[in-house]
């Protein structure tokens, strides 16, 4: 009694505005959750899409209040000084607001497609945008482990949302379990860098780093190690990626779209204010091992991209392509270098929101429907979505005139403002190799004769029984039995979704100022 | 004081549950009647000897059960040092904790909503879609002689 | 008033996405009439702006409109913006008022083209175009619209594309622009580089601390640029080859509008050519040696619209002479009555062309006068005007340059008084051959082709057009007289653009009478040389040498000189270094990747505890890694 009756319980002051954002969508998915269990009638899964594109609006305009507030009277923090309001979170916290209103216009068609009722999709949906947020507003290792956790919970329940599919529940577990291991290590990480530097706060970290010179780094650098383990694995990173073709092809499309581009911006958004900002001191010692992750995230993505036959399973590697252009702009471990990071992964979410829009549609009832030759000749059949897909899959090429261009250019620049020559060649190199099949798609639809048999996937969803590794599925490469070329229906939200991301890619890419701008006032706090 | 004595009250807890665990153990051990028949310990007393060990199918509902009991469980653990200190942590600690609870009573609505708790039969959620090759002919199989039927 | 400035290239970029959208429902005629009436309401606007301009005091008109930042990058701002002064004011005025008066001859020229609202669709846009390189106020939105007048000119050119000539015709002229575009663009670089920005005011603001050198290579290189635009040596041969397209675009383009955009250039840089003589120099001089090359070949030539295309290459050159001396005034008159009266000239031989079932070979015309009479009174007009006969309106502007010409050297006096004989004989010499003399297109060529071919003069949508045309021809000299020194209206309006030039020469008024009364004389000899040689004649070998006819063999040059050994290194290239060279690297590094992926791929086996392993090994190689760093 007496060791609790000393204790005065000092009690943090929360300013409720500045994290109203995240309080919006976990109220907004709560209140999604039990509007319609409380009448009997069977809802229409437009209201809850609407419902759940309002909520996400709303948090777009409180995340804009605050941008606001921030620019008027400069960034702060809140809550015992674990959340940081800063340029930084607020691109972030409106990153992940629009990621949230596509992606409840996409889902929508596709749920309705599916006949999946209920507002759990949306839910999900909604809660994992919360932690997407406070990742990237976090200023504690513990509360970006607990956004960490809040973000990737929903994802991978939303990997598993098609129970009528075996390979999105197959896709649920793996993420799952991987994921669980990946978060155990990220724990194990904190405790480490707490026993180093007596904090779990990333200002009270930075400023003890500052003014005391470690003896004995070895705890302090493993800690950043895993640290940067349960990071790779998020926004895998390789040789930390190896869940994510099987997730992504998995996972019901949509929730594929949507989990890119959120697992993306949340992790990179943590990833970048802890090794930056937090850790900057350390940079020497960091940017190696960032040098030699992001080599190879580039060069895989892109060499194993080339010889999928499943769109989805492409764009998988695509996406770890990309998170290796991302590192880039880390590694090189200046401010120039952190804009042209959070540059590309704004400009990524969209792009990658509007090609699994368009995946999804193509899918078809079913959502089976992604071999290659599914696209063939969609050009002819349906010009506008094909031109549509076709954009997007220029912009991740990072064809000049889309925002994938001033990205690419953006991490490049920096990393050759930092003097490293190799990973810019390399970065560029992988451009070219990832071109190949974007652009093999791209010509796939518009009926240029292409060799496309290029041996099958991994068939990593297939469980194979044998225990060897099933390498190709097809190697004749003819058609496989059962793609479907029928006409792609394309609802209204999806297509207004799509029209979006087509627009702001090319619109930003011939008129670049404005989101450079508002990217370039992501500042950290300290 | 040396700091491992803050440790203590742990220290003791754990001995103590230790302590309460073998001493229920060993009560029940001691005290209840211990006359095993060989039939009393076949796994099923209606007389028939098992070829094989049965599967143990839980119905999924019990697990929906046992996590619904975890997380309410929870919400527990954290209500008690709540009431510990409610006076020093003052309003703060009560907004805290009725956010806490209403955020945690929600999805109990859901839950209920959804038949989570309803033991028993399933209630149909959605009709069965009604096929119409499926007719009476079609399913039901008549037994004996096709004249019967023509009869 | 000069708020509404906006409109001016807005209305008929409207009239373009209209078209776009809804050009086929429109149809025929009412696409034309639309594609007119916005060009027409432009016309308007502009009058209005400068009729607003017009009222400032002469030393504020100057009109900056800002619409919006176009691109913001590093040091790097350009607005997308109009300045509305006097000489783009001027430039503006002419544009929509020519261009209006082409359109409404387009809609009974092009009245049985199956693409008619396509042809209204590019007029549109090349008149948006032409008006955002005139109004820009930076010169990265002038080489925006340079670039859009380039690519409406490749399109209109090309328009009947089914025919191989004019497909290749509308591919020359862009290979020859595109030439003078690099030296646009690396002029753009320089002048970036140097003055840190693309806007006039302030590019021309911080010429005072570029280095002599740079200003000359600005000179030089924005000179280059308007070479190929405006077809002057060496890159014209592109503007007579541009003659595939329908007449109509000949007239508003390849003579009166874009073809004067690199004059316009000249005139707008006046303050770096102010400080670099030098590339002034070479201006002049280019100038002079076209206007006498354009003359003397289009003395030989038979085709009525290769004559009045060469004719188009001498008087660019004459206008670049003017701008090359610092008579910038000069050239703004010559251009503008120029496009009075070569447009005329054009529309005439469109009409004529029509009558003739297409036909364009002078020889087999003839006698036209009496059938055809409004369109041969005002190609009559037309010939007066370009050869420079008193009173008409290329009498002025031609004597003013020949009058600066002389002031800053006689040799460019003789070469330009030469090339105003020629211009008055070559003329003369189309008009005899298509309207006097015998009906030669009665009994030429094949029986039957042309057996009931009855030559009249066009509808009057055509008519009215030429007659408009005609009128300003013969009085658009009133708009700068020099014989009284009020009455030099477009001198004073445009000296605030061009306060600082280069020479200066004041003349009192006897030197002016005794200038135009020998340029009467010279353009009377011009118009006596071409009646008595072709009053009564329609072959006269001797004076149609075969080295004019085939255009002093430049052409046939470039061609076995340039393009053909260029392409003999394009197909040896193609089929060794390519294909061996390049794609083989290519393949080969496909080849590499692919097998690379083939191996790496068996990494992927689907299982949980692999892909677990493969996390874990990560971890061990990062911690590995760690330990080497910890000290």
């Amino acid at each position: 009694m007496k060791l609790l009756a000393v204790l005065t319980i000092v009690t943090p002051h929360v300013n409720y505005v500045a994290i109203l954002p995240e309080l919006i969508l976990i109220g907004g998915a709560l209140l999604l959750l039990v509007s319609g269990q409380l009448v009997f009638a069977k809802i229409p899964t437009a209201f809850y899409s609407i419902g759940s594109g309002a909520i996400a609006a709303a948090a777009l305009v409180a995340s804009l209040v605050i941008w606001h507030d921030v620019q008027a009277r400069g960034p702060f923090t809140t809550i015992a000084d674990s959340v940081a309001v800063d340029g930084f979170a607020i691109v972030f916290l409106v990153l992940v607001s629009c990621i949230l209103i596509l992606a409840s216009a996409i889902a929508n068609d596709f749920l309705v497609r599916e006949g999946i009722d209920g507002p759990e999709y949306h839910v999900l949906a909604l809660l994992a945008g919360s932690g997407a947020m406070l990742m990237a507003a976090a200023n504690d290792l513990i509360l970006i482990f607990v956004a960490l956790e809040i973000m990737s919970i929903p994802l991978y329940i939303l990997a598993g949302m098609d129970s009528r599919r075996r390979e999105s529940g197959e896709a649920a577990i793996k993420y799952f379990v991987l994921g669980a291991f990946s978060s155990a290590i990220f724990v194990y990480g904190i405790a480490l860098v707490y026993g180093a530097t007596g904090s779990t706060n990333l200002p009270q970290i930075a400023s003890y780093l500052n003014t005391n010179i470690i003896t004995s780094n070895g705890v302090l650098l493993a800690g950043l190690g895993l640290l940067l383990v349960g990071f790779g694995f998020k926004v895998s990173a390789v040789p930390f990626h190896m869940w994510t073709p099987d997730v992504y092809q998995g996972a019901p499309t949509p929730a594929t779209g949507f989990m890119t581009a959120l697992a993306k911006a949340g992790g990179f958004a943590a990833l970048l204010r802890v090794f930056f900002s937090t850790f900057g001191v350390l940079r020497t010692d960091w940017q190696p091992l960032l040098w030699a992750i992001a080599i190879v995230t580039l060069l895989l993505g892109a060499i194993l991209g080339l010889v999928q036959r499943d769109v989805k399973r492409m764009l998988a590697y695509s996406s770890i392509n990309h998170a290796g252009f991302i590192l880039v702009g880390l590694a090189a471990a200046t401010s120039q270098g952190i804009s042209g990071s959070v540059y590309y992964v704004f400009v990524y979410a969209i792009l990658v929101l509007g090609s699994f829009a368009v995946i999804t549609l193509v899918g078809g009832k079913g959502d089976e429907n992604h071999d290659l030759d599914a696209y063939r000749g969609l050009g002819r059949r349906q010009p506008v979505l094909a031109f549509a897909f076709a954009l997007l899959l220029l912009g991740q090429t990072g064809i000049p005139l889309t925002t994938g261009f001033l990205a690419k250019l953006y991490v490049i620049t920096a990393a050759v403002r930092a003097h490293s020559y190799a990973l810019a060649v390399i970065a560029m190199l992988s451009a070219a190799i990832a071109a190949a099949f974007y652009l093999r798609l791209v010509f796939l639809m518009y009926g240029v004769k292409l060799p496309v048999g290029s041996g099958g996937d991994e068939g990593a969803l297939s469980l194979p029984v044998t225990g060897e590794p099933d390498d190709g599925l097809d190697p004749t490469g003819s058609v496989p039995t059962g793609v479907n070329i029928g006409r792609v229906v394309v609802p209204v939200p999806t297509a207004v979704a799509i029209f979006v991301t087509v627009a702001v890619t090319v619109v930003f890419g011939i008129w670049p100022g404005p989101l450079v701008d508002f990217v370039h006032a992501a500042h950290f706090l300290f | 004081m040396g700091s491992l004595d803050s440790y203590l009250p742990i220290f003791f807890m754990v001995v103590l549950g230790i302590a309460f665990a073998s001493l229920s153990f060993g009560a029940s051990k001691l005290l209840a009647p211990q006359r095993p028949t060989s039939a009393k310990e076949a796994p099923y007393e209606c007389g028939i000897v098992p070829t094989h060990e049965p599967a143990r199918r839980f119905p999924v509902r019990f697990y929906l059960v046992a996590m619904i009991f975890v997380v309410v469980d929870i919400e527990v653990i954290f209500l008690f040092p709540w009431a510990v200190d409610s006076q020093s942590l003052g309003r703060f600690g009560l907004v805290e904790i009725l956010v806490f609870a209403a955020s945690v009573f929600v999805p109990f609505i859901y839950l209920v909503a959804n038949g989570a708790l309803d033991w028993g039969p399933i209630k149909r959620v959605r009709p069965v879609e009604s096929q119409p090759d499926r007719t009476s002919s079609s399913t039901v199989r008549h037994v004996g002689p096709p004249n019967d039927q023509a009869a | 008033m000069l708020r509404v400035a906006f409109l001016i290239p807005l209305l008929p970029l409207a009239g373009f996405v209209i078209l776009l959208l809804s050009g086929r429902k429109l149809g025929n005629p009412l696409a034309g009439w639309l594609a007119t009436i916005m060009v027409a309401a432009s016309f308007v606007v502009t009058v209005v702006v400068f009729a607003g301009l017009f009222r400032l005091p002469a030393g504020g008109r100057s009109y900056t409109q800002n619409w919006f930042t176009w691109i913001s990058a590093g040091h790097l701002h350009v607005n997308m913006g109009l300045l509305v002064d006097p000489l783009s004011m001027t430039m503006a005025a002419f544009v929509t008022g020519v261009s209006a008066l082409i359109h409404l001859y387009s809609i009974g020229y092009m009245e049985h083209d199956e693409d008619f609202p396509k042809f209204f669709l590019y007029l549109n846009l090349f008149v948006a175009a032409m008006l955002l390189l005139v109004l820009a106020n930076n010169f990265l939105l002038l080489f925006l619209g340079w670039e859009g007048v380039g690519v409406c000119s490749y399109f209109l050119i090309g328009f009947w594309f089914e025919r191989d000539t004019a497909s290749s015709a509308a591919k020359k002229a862009m290979i020859f622009n595109r030439i003078g575009d690099a030296a646009f663009l690396v002029a753009l670089f320089l002048i970036y580089e140097r003055t840190g920005s693309l806007d006039y005011h302030t590019v021309f603001s911080h010429l005072g601390s570029v280095g002599e050198p740079s200003l000359v290579a600005m000179g030089v290189l924005l000179f280059a640029g308007a070479v190929g635009k405006s077809a002057q040596i060496p890159l014209y041969p592109w503007l007579a080859d541009a003659m595939e397209g329908p007449t109509p675009v000949s007239a508003l383009i390849h003579a009166a509008t874009m073809v004067t955009a690199g004059v316009y250039l000249m005139c707008r840089i006046n303050p770096i050519l102010y400080r670099a003589p030098d590339a002034a120099h070479v201006i002049a001089i280019i100038g002079a040696v076209t206007a006498l090359l354009g003359a003397t070949i289009a003395c030989a030539q038979n085709d009525i619209k290769k004559i009045l295309a060469y004719s188009t290459i001498s008087q660019l050159g004459y206008m670049f002479l003017a701008a090359g001396i610092g008579a910038y005034d000069a050239a703004i008159f010559l251009m503008l009555t120029h496009a009075f009266y070569k447009a005329l000239l054009f529309l005439g031989a469109g009409s004529v062309i029509h009558a003739m079932n297409d036909d364009q070979d002078v020889k087999t015309m003839g006698a036209l006068a009496r059938l055809m009479p409004i369109t041969a009174v005002t190609f009559f007009i037309g010939w007066l005007s370009i050869g420079g006969l008193p009173v008409f309106s290329g009498f002025w502007s031609k004597g003013d340059v020949l009058l600066n010409g002389y002031g800053f050297s006689p040799a460019l006096w003789v070469v330009g008084a030469l090339t105003a004989v020629l211009t008055a004989y070559y003329l003369g010499r189309a008009y005899l051959l298509v309207f006097r003399g015998q009906q030669r297109w009665v009994e030429a060529r094949k029986p039957g082709d042309r057996a009931g071919l009855k030559p009249h003069d066009p509808s009057w949508v055509m008519s009215v057009p030429l007659i408009v045309l005609g009128a300003l021809s013969a009085v658009g000299g009133l708009i700068n007289l020099p014989i009284h020194p009020d009455l030099d209206f477009l001198d004073r309006w445009l000296s605030p653009v061009f306060a600082s030039r280069l020479f200066q020469h004041h003349w009192g008024l006897g030197g002016v009478w005794t200038f135009a009364l020998i340029d009467a004389a010279l353009a009377l000899l011009g118009v006596a040389l071409a009646v008595a040689l072709w009053g009564h004649a329609s072959e006269r070998p001797a004076f149609e040498p075969v080295v004019l006819q085939r255009a002093w063999y430049i052409d046939w040059a470039y061609d076995r000189f340039i393009a053909r050994p260029s392409t003999e290194v394009a197909i040896e290239t193609s089929s060794v270094v390519e294909a061996k060279g390049i794609d083989g690297a290519v393949n080969g590094f496909a080849w590499l990747v692919r097998s690379t992926a083939r191996h790496l791929r068996k990494v992927q086996t689907g299982y949980v505890r692999n892909y677990a392993l493969g996390l874990a090994g990560g971890l061990v190689l990062v911690l590995a890694y760690v330990l080497t760093r910890a000290s």
